[in-house]
């Protein structure tokens, strides 16, 4: 087959924060110095090299920019500044809106003031419709029994409609990173066996991120999985057991104490996370993408919005709840509506597929060289 | 004629060292001057666009001002042309490239600029007048390039005075080997060279000496050097040994590149020039017990020729012209953590190899990974021992250590490539058995039978791995090289006994102090700079002040001796003819306006 080269691929990357990808002059210190670099996957320098060779079709089907979790020290070991880190996250930027169909998320990568204006828009039409939608149901001065502006089971249907919708979004965008990175190629037959073997992969990554706890420091992994665990234990509470949480005036500590525990953890990194970025203080903090900033600020806004509502609640001050509410609303759908299929929060997925994928077309690739060793091994004899 | 005059500061180097808006106006008050735009430090030059601005201005010249060494100038030649005038017509005014990065760099600048936009060379304009000149020279670095030029001069029958820091003239070049690309024996060139110095009536050779204060002018120089106390009387000693061997004090060999130990009385090697002994007065005990304690040498020396009190003495010599021959250091590998160069003890620089592997050596030539010694008063060390020292199974060579790295040099050290080269035949040529592997980033084998030498390498059963390693580790007591083979496209992981750090070279310690001394310029990594890179090499902004060999860029053997030679010409023509040009750094802003004007009327 042909292979086509996109003599552009730089420049594109350029408009995903790629920033000196043509210095590399391969050396290779990066990928003897990263520690995710273990054959078959050998990175970061590879990906460079596709970058300057244009091979756009190549880097799409790559899985090797999710198996890099940033932490520098290719970067910092480079003789000629090229940025690899850096141009793994922008690879990342640039593979999420490749797997997304919509091209929704290119728009938001390329382009943060669309994003922006996105976030605002979907905010302002959230706020508007909750705000209308308790004007129908009941009063801004309760926030809940029968009169209830924002009645929590009717609440809690929408919650799943919007999960439903996410969830159909983000596994088409999964069925296309299937397809770019192992069915396309037909060269490379995985048998389903294989598929079975390595399912375990999938939940235990998503769980651990034990990858990540490869890198030399290992609080960036902490704070990844503190964060990533206080999501996870929000979203089940929020989804499965928000009339316990709801239900008042009596405290659930059995819920609250978890609820609370996610809090802080929510906050807390959330906070590490603009005061690095600001600072700088990790490598993988050093190149602030707009779309970085938004993240984190929808975060904060979220959860502050979060708690506040819950302590006017309980606090007696109704109102001051619910208008908290509605805008604790107009932070959570633009965040989980936009961010979570095209934007910086899909990686969720993406991430624990990878390594799934990767380990899937080893075995597959390791089965290859046993068999064809298996027709020479007679010749030989 | 209508010009336009561009700033880039691309290639500015030293910003502060120019005012800017003194120049952009300075430039707009020129005659025919009719544009002049600033863009910024890094712009972005579209042909067409700047087209368009040359036929809407009508210009007929444009000035590129401040690019160094010429990024833009290929987008100003395009547009030129697009617009439809000549193309020849773009004159590149690279400030940097004409010494505007120190003192009066502004007034430089603007001399720059001024000739650019009159269309005369720099060079042509900027020409010093002509001062008298005394017959006697000095050559500051008695390597193989001030050695050379030495005889030269010396031979001519003119007076050198040849001022050495160390114990003995050789420079780095005594301490190797074979020297590439040829294997010639570097002693058996070298040694010759060195006794001729030494014994030359023209030449005042003065070794464990420093230049101590530079005055006059162009032509006039007066010079002050330091002799430090040597302790031993030359012209007596017989390099007997005797007080070597009485003396107590043991410390690490410079010459050896502390690979091994001399005494406190020492000679750096059996053939130094001059061949006698001295006492290092630092580790002297005699010296630094105020006279106190020890003083064994002075006693057992049959020529009786060691007086431990002898102070610094400052001689002071008249001379017409200077010779610059200070050569270069080696990158400290230390700065470089990922080799554990100092913890490892098998990783090993260059400049340690070739003495590991010199015939006159501590091991006597014999490739060996070190020993592990305990004592109670040292502690424990790891030193090599010819006996108990095994050969290595396995040799990795890493080139490029702190050169072309952003990180530590940007440049290209430019003899590495080949003195790696040259290691790993010795390494297959003395350890049959043995593998081993060259980890390069570009394999630049520039000269004459270079790039013939590395297939020669290649074929006498080297490895030669495209990446650079990444790093050099100690995995259950087993040293480990971990780095990218990229032509193969993998990881390569393996066990090693010995690695050798091809350590890029730096300009000597101390060479600052020269230039500030002489008001000379240095380019930004240090190295002296020449007058003009392409037209004077060998000669400096300051007249009657000349650089030789590795001082003034890093460069091989053969090209030492060339600019060496070079320089002796230039030295020699100036005693001759009783002239030499006054300094280049002097000539005032107005001087140069004159000469380009007068030279444009011709
Ligand atoms: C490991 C290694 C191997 C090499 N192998 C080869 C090879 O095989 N073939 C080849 O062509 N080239 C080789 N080279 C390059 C070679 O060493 C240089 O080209 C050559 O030594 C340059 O000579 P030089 O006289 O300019 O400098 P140097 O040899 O450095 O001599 C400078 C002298 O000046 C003295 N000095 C310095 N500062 C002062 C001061 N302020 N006052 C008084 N004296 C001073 C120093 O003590 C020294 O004696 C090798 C280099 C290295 C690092
Ligand atoms: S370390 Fe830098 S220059 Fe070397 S291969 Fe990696 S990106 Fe390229
Ligand atoms: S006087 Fe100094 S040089 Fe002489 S033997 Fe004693 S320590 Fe050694």
């Amino acid at each position: 087959m042909a292979i086509r080269a996109n003599p552009k691929l730089i420049e594109e990357l350029e408009t995903y924060g790629a920033q000196d990808v043509s210095k590399c002059y391969h050396c290779g210190n990066c990928s003897a110095t990263c520690p995710f670099s273990q054959d078959p996957y050998i990175l970061p320098r590879r990906s460079m090299r596709s970058l300057q060779m244009g091979l756009e079709r190549k880097l799409e089907g790559d899985l090797e920019p999710w198996l890099c979790y940033y932490c520098g020290e290719c970067s910092q070991e480079c003789p000629r500044d090229a940025e690899p880190g850096e141009t793994m996250m922008s690879l990342r930027r640039w593979l999420t809106s490749r797997y997304d169909f919509t091209g929704i998320s290119k728009l938001f990568y390329r382009s943060w003031r669309i994003e922006l204006a996105a976030i605002l828009l979907v905010a302002m039409l959230t706020g508007l419709g909750f705000f209308l939608f308790g004007l129908s149901q009941g009063n801004i001065h309760h926030y809940d029994g029968v009169n209830a502006f924002l009645p929590g089971e009717k609440i809690h249907f929408f919650d799943w409609g919007l999960a439903i919708v996410l969830l159909v979004l983000l596994l088409t965008n999964c069925a296309r990173m299937w397809w770019f990175t192992i069915g396309r190629d037909k060269s490379k037959r995985v048998p389903l066996t294989a598929y079975i073997k390595s399912a375990y992969l999938l939940p235990m990554h998503f769980m651990t991120q034990m990858r990540y706890a490869k890198c030399e420091r290992k609080r960036p992994w902490v704070i990844h999985l503190i964060l990533m665990l206080s999501y996870v234990t929000m979203l089940i509470l929020i989804m499965f057991f928000v009339k316990r949480m709801a239900a008042g005036p009596a405290i659930d500590w059995r819920v609250h104490a978890f609820g609370l525990a996610a809090t802080v953890g929510l906050l807390g990194t959330t906070i590490f996370a603009v005061r690095g970025r600001i600072k700088k203080t990790e490598n993988h903090y050093k190149h602030s993408h707009e779309t970085d900033w938004m993240f984190l600020i929808l975060l904060i806004v979220v959860a502050g919005t979060g708690i506040l509502q819950f302590i006017l609640h309980r606090s007696g001050l109704d109102m001051a709840a619910n208008i908290t509410y509605v805008v604790h609303l107009m932070s959570v759908v633009p965040m989980l509506g936009l961010e979570v299929p095209f934007s910086k929060w899909s990686h969720l997925a993406y991430r624990p597929l990878a390594m799934y994928f990767a380990e899937i077309k080893a075995e597959a690739a390791r089965a290859e060289a046993r068999a064809s060793q298996g027709v020479r091994a007679p010749q030989a004899a | 004629m209508r010009i336009g005059v561009y700033l880039c500061q691309a290639g500015i180097g030293d910003v502060d060292a120019v005012n800017l808006h003194s120049i952009a106006s300075y430039a707009a008050n020129l005659p025919s001057v009719e544009v002049v735009r600033d863009l910024g430090l890094l712009p972005k030059v579209e042909p067409d666009a700047f087209a368009a601005e040359i036929r809407a201005e009508s210009l007929d010249r444009l000035v590129i001002a401040g690019d160094t060494p010429g990024f833009f100038k290929p987008a100003f030649t395009r547009a030129m042309a697009l617009a439809g005038e000549d193309p020849k017509e773009v004159r590149l005014a690279s400030f940097n490239a004409f010494g505007a990065s120190s003192g009066n760099g502004t007034a430089r600048a603007k001399s720059v600029l001024a000739c650019a936009a009159l269309g005369v060379p720099f060079p042509l304009a900027a020409v010093p007048d002509t001062t008298a000149v005394r017959p006697g020279t000095l050559i500051v670095g008695g390597g193989i390039s001030g050695i050379q030029a030495a005889l030269e001069i010396a031979d001519a029958g003119k007076q050198v005075h040849l001022v050495e820091r160390t114990g003995t003239i050789g420079g780095h070049m005594a301490m190797f080997d074979k020297t590439f690309p040829t294997l010639d024996c570097a002693a058996c060139i070298l040694t010759p060279k060195m006794v001729s110095v030494g014994q030359h009536e023209m030449i005042d050779l003065m070794t464990y000496s420093e230049v101590a204060h530079i005055s006059g002018s162009p032509g006039d120089y007066t010079i002050k050097v330091r002799k430090k106390a040597r302790r031993v009387d030359v012209s007596a000693c017989v390099a007997c040994n005797v007080c070597a061997d009485v003396c107590p004090q043991r410390v690490t060999s410079e010459f050896d590149n502390g690979i091994a130990e001399r005494k406190a009385a020492y000679i750096p090697f059996p053939q130094a020039v001059p061949n006698a002994y001295l006492i290092d007065a630092e580790s002297c005990t005699y010296v630094q017990s105020d006279g106190a304690k020890c003083g064994v040498c002075a006693k057992k020396c049959p020529k009786e020729c060691i007086d431990l009190d002898q102070a610094d003495e400052i001689v002071e010599l008249e001379v017409g012209n200077i010779i610059l021959a200070t050569g270069y250091d080696v990158y400290d590998a230390t700065k470089i953590e990922r080799y554990n160069y100092g913890t490892l003890p098998n990783v090993l620089t260059a400049l340690e190899f070739e003495r590991l592997t010199n015939a006159s050596g501590p091991t006597g030539g014999k490739i060996i990974t070190k020993t592990k010694r305990v004592s109670k008063k040292r502690g424990e060390e790891w030193v090599f021992d010819v006996d108990e020292g095994v050969p290595p199974k396995s040799v990795a060579i890493i080139h490029c250590v702190g050169s072309r790295d952003a990180n530590h040099n940007a440049y290209c050290s430019r003899v590495c490539c080949m003195y790696s080269l040259k290691f790993a035949h010795l390494v297959t040529e003395k350890l049959p058995g043995a593998k081993c592997y060259e980890f390069y980033i570009d394999m630049r084998a520039f000269g004459k039978g270079y790039e013939e030498f590395a297939n020669r390498i290649k074929a006498e059963g080297t490895f030669v791995i495209r990446g650079r390693t990444a790093k050099v580790f100690a995995q259950d007591g087993q040293m480990m090289i971990r780095g990218e083979d990229i032509i193969s496209d993998r990881l390569v992981d393996f066990p090693v006994d010995m690695v050798l750090l091809s350590v890029g070279l730096i300009p000597a310690h101390g060479s600052a102090d020269l230039a500030t001394m002489l008001g000379l310029a240095t380019d930004d990594d240090g190295w002296f700079s020449e007058l003009d890179y392409n037209a004077s090499p060998t000669e400096t902004e300051r007249g009657g002040v000349f650089v030789a060999g590795a001082c003034q860029a890093p460069k091989d053997i053969p090209d030492t001796v060339a600019q060496a030679a070079a320089v002796a010409a230039g030295v020699l023509k100036s005693i001759a003819t009783g002239r030499g040009l006054n300094s280049r750094a002097d000539l005032a802003l107005s001087d140069i306006e004159r000469r380009a004007t007068s030279l444009v009327r011709i």
